[in-house]
């Protein structure tokens, strides 16, 4: 098995990005190109606890190594199941993703958190990203280590661009909901 | 906002993600929890996506991926 994880501030507040982390993979993000489709599965309110727990389908399309796809066979077109929780009161987003293609061959465990930065908790937003590994494919020791290095290598470009591509996001949204306010401010003066 | 699996569920989908995006920024975070403005939309557009879904095979992953999924909702879906 092998990890990889990462960890940034962004300096939206956390209502900010946990808003616009629900359309992350918008035309507004260029970098992420590789996520073709966002779809929601289910959607639900723990009465109890107001949590809200929301399972969705990510569908890829990225090249992938010709080595990989001739040992492995399969295409370029692959599918993430992701489940997430939101904790309004605690202010937590917590989002776990694991791979449901090549899933006899590699299994990745992604969990992602969005947690208020506590040195400045109002405006600034940390990201914690951690993803598990582990390459499944029976034989020889060498294959599943390659496997697993080209995973983290491909894993770790995608979390770069991603956020990039994130900040980009939450400019424009803090842009578009800005200009909301204005048109409505001005509404209601007029 | 990011386009569905299946072209054809994309139009309601929009009308669903618009609808959610305005319920979690304005009643969401603001506490209310119980407010279900977009249930009607997300019913029409999971009909739409189940049924490719299925045409697609990808609802048997699903089933085998959320067997494996019960600790994650012990762990997050408490109070923490």
């Amino acid at each position: 098995m092998k990890v990889f994880s990462s960890t940034c501030t962004f300096d939206y507040s956390w209502e900010e990005v946990s808003t616009a982390n629900w359309r992350k993979y918008c035309p507004w993000n260029d970098k992420s190109t590789h996520v073709v489709a966002v779809d929601t599965l289910s959607r639900t309110v723990d009465s109890e606890t107001g949590i809200l727990r929301t399972e969705r389908l990510i569908t890829c399309d990225q090249s992938v190594p010709q080595w990989v796809l001739s040992l492995f066979g399969g295409s370029a077109t692959s599918h993430v199941y992701e489940i997430s929780y939101v904790d309004p009161k605690s202010k937590k987003v917590t989002m776990c993703s694991t791979n449901l293609t090549w899933s006899n061959v590699l299994n990745v465990q992604e969990t992602v958190i969005y947690q208020p930065f506590s040195a400045k908790p109002n405006c600034t937003t940390n990201f914690h990203q951690e993803a598990k590994i582990t390459a499944l494919c029976g034989g020889w020791q060498k294959i599943k280590n390659k496997v697993e290095e080209a995973s983290v290598e491909r894993f770790s470009q995608n979390a770069k661009r991603g956020r990039e591509g994130f900040e980009a996001v939450l400019e424009m949204s803090r842009r578009v909901f800005g200009e909301q306010r204005e048109r409505e401010n001005d509404r209601l003066q007029s | 906002m990011s386009a569905s699996i299946a072209p054809e569920c994309n139009d309601i989908k929009d009308k669903y993600d618009t609808c959610f995006l305005k319920w979690y920024s304005e009643k969401y975070l603001r506490g209310n929890t119980t407010s279900n403005d977009c249930d009607e939309l997300f019913s029409k557009y999971k009909t739409c996506l189940n049924r490719v879904l299925k045409e697609k095979g990808i609802d048997s992953m699903l089933e085998d991926a959320r067997k494996g999924n019960h600790e994650n909702d012990t762990e997050h879906l408490r109070r923490s």
